[in-house]
């Protein structure tokens, strides 16, 4: 039976309806005003607010921390306005010009979420480390009133209510402590909601980072943060000694309920906590580690088979501009690009973000297993993270552009 | 100097790659920028620890199986794309209440045309008569489709009242409508009505041929999904389009388009100018008018456009991802995608959804390992909550509120499924993030983060788009693409404008070359 199909009482009218589809849309295009094109929508300025290109700071304040080595710099925007909201944990990627090289560097935030959206302040603290080059630029050089490009907050090294436990056991180490300075903060103003328990590993009870503001924030806090010292280099009596262990954290941790382990710090404490943390038999999702910044040492990695001595030639295209530039074997292509002053984009240095994702077009390169973020079907096309590749010949590579000037 | 394109074509999203592809397989020499580093839109993923994860892609429409390709499964061949593709088990299962009693329902539709009706028939009895109709009318509108897509616009009316008679009968009313007309069973339409959340629109304003034409296509060919999540499918174009010399540019923004008198000559993009007589943004036309072009060299009719369609964009999304630490059959997990929606009524559906908050009651939940063991690490799963954002919710939200929000989204789809499937994921996620509007407007730049282009219905439709494609690009070379364009919105159908706007460059490059001689 063929069919025959009408909806109105004439199916012959329902052809002519048909074929006028296109006329009335033209007659009701027609009928409409001329105004100006709206083309901005709050969603979009809010989303920009949030997640911005970049954030043009200012420094606004130095808290010098001598015991530690350490600076505090307090930021506030140019020409107004606050620094973009973030969830207490991650990290801005500051963009520095040193000597004619455009680095980046990965900084967990110290301040606190309410110190951006109700003070307009945002805060990095940055250590002295032995042959840091871009640290020591910035503790000696940064200057009340500078200028200072930063990426917007970045990275998931936060607390999730649904995902974590609700006692957090942070385990700091050095510089590690500042995402949970933030954290702690947060947790007194109100804006996160968790028990966090700091185990801080220092050398010695006067080298201790904020020691001040984590004692204030700790009383601030109701009960919900405390914190623990763990000094390595000297006995002092009411704190504990040693390296941050299972044991230790087993006496600190919640006895009866369920606790997720955070932890930042320098690479030795991760190798050595390693083993301590299997020790306790945490569930996968009860463990997160913030990575920031790659091991550099290429010659003594796993499965390296490359001369960590060679210097290679390094062809660098950037939309309508090419670089001939040399990589040495033991750096990564990304700090290659960097000292030649080339902006390209990079935020975690771990391999893990992916922001500086790139095209290799010709050579060979060598890629960390542990530090390979790659998405599956990036390993299968060439498509390298710069943050953490090692090249192992002359190497050809596009790279994305970058926003800021 | 600025370098020197045949076509640029700004934006990596779907419809971009398969303009850029198609241009490049014509020999011309093409450049592609993308806002992002990473190609594909929303067609893409992310990683988090050990998982990487599926931004947007629910289901493919059209691909088809290697012995019966559909239009996508075709065009990745032509393409010369090799896609691991993953066939999704059933069409649906639905959880929501009857229209007619107000009683819960529960259902759990097959592909497979014959599969589909003998299901209905189970769940409607004395349906099967009407619904065998039904679909042999979905075959003619198919049918219809391709014959004016094929024709670029210009199809021959007496052809297709020949051919296509019921389409011509039908074509101009809403879905809801022809159902009625029709005398589809109130509970049959209950279970039919459940796609129209993938367009965006309710049925009373759908055209009667676009939702159809879908509905058929994901129940005669089934639905398919890429192995390592939609950046598979979007990196392969990219692979391609540089195989054929076609350059890519990431972290690169379309800023202007430049002119010389009332001809485009160039782009100007964050990465310096390029010169062009041909670009192809896969932008959305109020951006394009809007800024993009000189406002005196936009013809009234675009700015009326503009107005006529008074910024109702299509669906923004609220996407909730959830990585497991066991695997799916631990949660009791055995249907690829459960439907939840607090009433059958698309009507009502669609007003909670724009109201937003608590009078959101839907969500689509997914787990992808049901379709693709290979989707996430052994002993784990990836699970996803998708629904509506209205902007109610998003629009004046205040920067400290928008976490709490986005964890007051995550929790209520945790409950949802709790409540609709008694699958609880409390206690196992190992990875989660969630994607709001904010989200996709940062990533995509789309008006009001909107995936969906512009509102198809009613006067702007996907068949009356395809009836006026000659009027909607009045300037020279320059010719907007994605999800607001001819084929309207989703994965199958922006890959499909993308192609056809790319084949009427080249038949206008064709046209310009032969007026120069």
């Amino acid at each position: 039976m063929a069919l025959k199909i009408k909806v109105g009482l004439i199916g012959l009218l329902d052809m002519l309806k048909f074929k006028n589809m296109g006329k009335d849309r033209e007659a009701t295009i027609d009928a409409a005003s001329n105004a100006d094109i709206k083309a901005s929508f709050p969603i979009n300025q809010n989303a920009k607010r949030l997640h911005p290109d970049y954030q043009d700071l200012v420094i606004d304040r130095i808290k010098d921390y001598p015991e530690a080595g350490a600076k505090k710099f307090v930021f506030k925007r140019q020409g107004g306005g606050n620094p973009a909201n973030f969830r207490a944990g991650q990290y801005l990627s500051l963009k520095l010009e040193i000597d004619g090289s455009a680095v980046t560097r990965p900084y967990s935030i110290c301040s606190t979420p309410h110190d951006a959206t109700r003070n307009g302040k945002v805060a990095v603290t940055v250590k002295t480390n032995p042959g840091g080059f871009a640290a020591d630029w910035m503790l000696n050089n940064f200057k009340k009133g500078d200028r200072v490009i930063a990426s917007g907050p970045q990275g998931q090294f936060y607390y999730e209510p649904l995902r974590d436990a609700k006692n957090v056991v942070a385990l700091a180490g050095g510089s590690g402590i500042t995402p949970f300075l933030s954290m702690a903060g947060a947790i007194a103003e109100g804006a996160e909601d968790f028990n966090l328990t700091i185990l801080f590993g220092s050398r010695t009870l006067d080298s201790i980072l904020f020691k001040t503001e984590l004692d204030k924030v700790a009383k601030a806090s109701n009960g919900k943060v405390k914190v623990v010292h763990i000094l390595s280099d000297e006995e002092v009596e009411g704190y504990e000694h040693g390296f941050i262990s299972a044991d230790i954290i087993k006496k600190y941790a919640p006895k009866d309920e369920d606790y997720s382990v955070f932890i930042c710090g320098p690479e030795a404490m991760y190798k050595f906590l390693e083993k301590e943390i299997t020790k306790l038999k945490l569930p996968r999702r009860f463990v997160r580690r913030e990575l920031l910044g790659v091991t550099k040492d290429v010659a003594n990695m796993k499965g390296y088979k490359g001369n960590p001595d060679a210097t290679y030639k390094l062809k660098v295209h950037q939309g309508t501009k090419d670089y001939d530039l040399e990589a040495m074997a033991n750096e990564t292509l990304l700090v290659a690009i960097e000292r030649a002053g080339i902006k390209a984009p990079s935020r975690c240095r771990s391999g893990e973000c992916g922001w500086c994702r790139s095209q290799l077009e010709s050579g060979k390169v060598f890629i960390p297993e542990d530090t390979d973020g790659r998405r599956f079907c990036d390993t299968e096309d060439n498509v390298i993270h710069p943050c953490a590749t090692f090249p192992l010949s002359d190497c050809e590579l596009t790279v994305p552009g970058e926003y800021w000037n | 100097m600025a370098k020197k394109y045949d076509a640029v074509v700004c934006g990596a999203g779907n419809s971009g790659l398969a303009a850029a592809l198609q241009l490049s397989l014509a020999g011309k020499k093409t450049l592609l920028i993308e806002q992002h580093n990473l190609p594909g839109g929303s067609a893409s993923s992310f990683r988090r620890g050990r998982f990487e994860i599926e931004p947007s892609l629910h289901e493919l429409c059209d691909v088809g199986s290697e012995k019966e390709p559909g239009e996508v499964r075709e065009l990745f061949k032509e393409f010369g794309l090799k896609i691991r593709w993953n066939e999704c088990p059933d069409c649906f299962r639905l959880v929501s209440k009857w229209t007619d009693t107000g009683e819960p329902m529960d259902v759990t539709m097959p592909a497979g045309i014959d599969n589909f009706i003998n299901k209905m028939e189970e769940y409607v009895p004395g349906s099967k008569p009407k619904m065998k109709e039904l679909f042999e009318l979905f075959q003619e509108v198919l049918d219809t489709i391709y014959y004016i897509s094929s024709s670029n616009g210009n199809p021959d009316s007496n052809y297709m009242k020949e051919h296509f008679p019921n389409t011509l009968r039908t074509g101009a009313y809403s879905t809801k409508k022809v159902f009625d007309a029709m005398g589809i069973p109130e509970r049959c339409q209950n279970i039919l009505q459940t796609y129209w959340c993938y367009l965006g629109v309710n049925l009373e304003r759908l055209g009667f041929v676009h939702y159809c034409a879908m509905v058929h296509k994901y129940v005669s060919r089934g639905a398919y999904i890429p192995t390592y999540t939609s950046h598979e499918l979007s990196q392969a174009f990219i692979k391609r389009i540089r195989e054929l010399g076609g350059d890519v540019w990431y972290n690169c923004r379309a800023e202007k388009f430049l002119f010389n008198g009332d001809k485009l000559c160039g782009v100007k993009t964050t990465l310096g100018d390029v010169e062009c007589d041909f670009a192809l943004p896969n932008i959305n036309p109020d951006i394009v008018y809007g800024k993009m072009v000189p406002k005196e060299l936009v013809p009234e009719r675009q700015v009326k456009l503009a107005n006529a369609r008074a910024g109702k964009y299509g669906g923004r999304m609220i996407t909730a991802y959830f990585c497991m630490d066991v695997p799916a059959e631990e949660l009791g997990i055995s249907d690829y995608s459960i439907f939840m929606q607090g009433t059958a009524d698309s009507v009502e559906a669609y007003k909670g959804l724009l109201e937003g908050g608590d009078a959101n009651q839907f969500a689509i939940f997914l787990c992808y390992n049901i379709a693709n063991p290979k989707a996430s690490p052994d002993g784990t799963c990836i699970c996803s909550f998708t629904t509506f954002a209205s902007p109610n919710d998003w629009n004046d939200l205040s920067q400290e509120d928008y976490f709490k929000q986005k964890q007051w989204w995550a929790e209520k789809f945790l409950k949802m499924l709790k409540e609709k499937a008694n699958i609880d994921l409390h206690g196992h996620i190992e990875e989660m993030s969630v994607a709001s509007a904010w989200t996709f407007a940062r990533y995509l730049n789309t008006p009001e983060g909107s995936v969906y282009g512009h509102e198809a219905s009613n006067w702007d439709g996907m068949m009356n788009r395809l009836q006026t494609l000659g009027a909607d690009y009045p300037i020279k070379g320059l010719r907007p693409i994605g999800a607001a364009g001819p084929r309207s919105l989703g994965y199958s159908a922006t890959y499909l404008t993308g192609q056809m706007m790319a084949r009427l460059a080249l038949k206008d490059m064709k046209e310009w070359e032969g007026g120069d001689e």
